[in-house]
């Protein structure tokens, strides 16, 4: 499976505000990819911290399950992204896949969606709660990933 | 009246072939029915033999073990009704039949004497949750329909007479009831009580036990013979490792049961989950995850395991029966049997 890194530009509506505008780039997870896969991977990862101040969403929805392989990949890629701007999400896309995440601490580092829409409404849904709960921390902030 | 006893273990090789089909389907599964062996350990205790001690103190001198039919063996299971028609014809009067599914407190006594007061042929012991695979057969059920017995066969409740346990009892082919059961055990809410020695304060460890240094163990919890925690790992609190278990370094295991002969690699988190050799059940979700195919876990596999995977004979239902049970092999049929001596 090639990288194709998507620029998806969702409208959300909250609740008695004006529609708002978030954008995010989403990179499918090369599972069982070649090794060049996986460099491109990592490739369009560096570009997409690089490029935008929009967050970085990888997707696993296309993966049935998780080998050793993209472990440490994921675990590269997490190590490229700590501490830089543009936030990297992970959108699990099956109980087994958060489970592994879960397993490997990788869920404590980076927050985990289920879907991409998920992902996307994230940053404004942590926005407005820091308006709301300004001392909250994450995981007591309404609408933050489990 | 003479009354007899028959515990029926599922079966190995039916556990295996269940496995094997599961493992295809739910290595990526949202929710699987995974079924575990009821000869595991569970904090170091066999369930059969805390059964065997009940039966013990009704008087029964022996007991008949043997493995139950898959409910699609249905040749295998008028085979065991046969068998147990046998029984009767031999001079068995009355039958304990216990199916080797549930762990209960049971009084067995006042199970025999609610079936005696009653005088039905089926006495069936069922809890709020249905039935616990325990039940009383007098002969002429036993010998009834020329073998077919339906009463046996689930779905069917003619001639039952339900026998209400209020006590304690939770069923153990399942993750979840499993692990209540060892957080019960740990904090002393069951009778059963962790197999080893209390190191610490709720501590309990079997024997040869190789704890690191760094190894944080936090109570209540239990490790099993020969289990290895290695540095900087957390283990507890409600937790369960049984034995021959390896945890490596940095693995936290909490709330969780570590099935024997697993290896856990380094850098874990075990949170609320069932782990038996490369498979992980998470107790909330009910989704198995494969940990072998992520480099994260896997089975031990010991001298023992290796014999049976080479074509040895299908002893898993009575590993470990023989040295210090008074058991006494008998002869087999189209099913292994063994008989019992208390």
């Amino acid at each position: 499976m090639g990288i194709c890194p998507i620029l998806h530009r969702v409208a959300a509506l909250a609740a008695g505000a004006s529609v708002r505008t978030v954008s995010g780039t989403v990179l499918p997870f090369p599972c069982a990819a070649s090794p060049a896969g996986r460099r491109a991977l990592r490739k369009g990862l560096l570009s997409a911290l690089r490029g935008s101040q929009a967050p970085v969403i990888v997707d696993f929805s296309a993966c049935r399950t998780l080998n050793h392989r993209d472990i440490d990949l994921l675990l590269e890629c997490v190590a490229q992204a700590a501490g830089r701007d543009p936030q990297v999400f992970l959108v699990a896309g099956s109980t087994v896949n958060r489970l592994v995440l879960q397993v490997t601490r990788i869920s404590s580092l980076v927050p985990v969606f289920n879907s991409i829409e998920e992902a996307l409404a994230y940053p404004q849904t942590a926005a407005e709660n820091n308006a709301a709960y300004p001392l909250a921390s994450p995981s007591q902030k309404r609408g933050s990933p489990s | 009246m003479e009354l007899g006893a028959v515990v029926m273990v599922p079966a190995g090789g039916d556990l295996s072939r269940m496995d094997a089909g599961q493992r295809r389907s739910t290595a990526t599964s949202e929710k699987s029915q995974r079924v575990y062996s009821s000869r595991m350990p569970i904090l170091g205790n066999d369930v059969l033999r805390s059964w065997t001690e009940r039966v013990r103190k009704l008087g029964v001198q022996s007991l008949w073990l043997t493995s139950s039919p898959g409910p699609s063996r249905l040749s295998g299971e008028r085979a065991l009704y046969s068998t147990l028609a046998g029984l009767a014809r031999e001079g068995i009067e009355r039958l304990l039949l216990i199916k080797l599914k549930s762990y209960a407190e049971m009084d067995l006594a006042d199970l025999l004497r609610f079936h005696r007061e009653n005088r039905s042929p089926v006495t069936e012991a069922q809890d709020d949750q249905g039935r616990l695979g325990v039940s009383l057969l007098d002969d002429n059920a036993l010998q009834a329909t020329g073998g077919e017995h339906e009463f046996l066969c689930a779905g069917t409740d003619g001639g039952r007479m339900p026998y209400r346990f209020r006590g304690y009892a939770k069923r153990i082919l399942a993750a979840k009831e499993r692990q209540e059961l060892v957080g019960d055990g740990l904090t002393g809410a069951c009778a059963m009580r962790p197999l080893g020695a209390e190191i610490r304060k709720q501590v309990w460890a079997g024997e040869g036990v190789n704890l690191a240094a760094s190894a944080r163990i936090i109570g209540p919890t239990y490790i099993g013979a020969r289990a290895t925690v290695r540095a900087g790992a957390t283990v507890g609190p409600y937790a369960s490792v049984e034995h021959d278990c390896v945890v490596d370094c940095g693995t936290t295991v909490e709330q969780s049961t570590i099935l024997p002969n697993t290896y856990l690699a380094p850098g874990l988190l075990i949170r609320h989950a069932l782990v038996e050799g490369r498979y992980l059940e998470d107790l909330g979700s009910g989704a198995v995850a494969d940990l072998q195919l992520a480099g994260l876990g896997s089975s031990i596999l010991r001298r023992e395991s290796l014999k049976q995977s080479f074509g040895g004979p299908p002893i898993d239902v009575f590993a470990g029966i023989g040295s210090g049970w008074g058991f006494a092999p008998f002869s087999t049929a189209s099913q292994p049997w063994l008989q019992v001596h208390l």
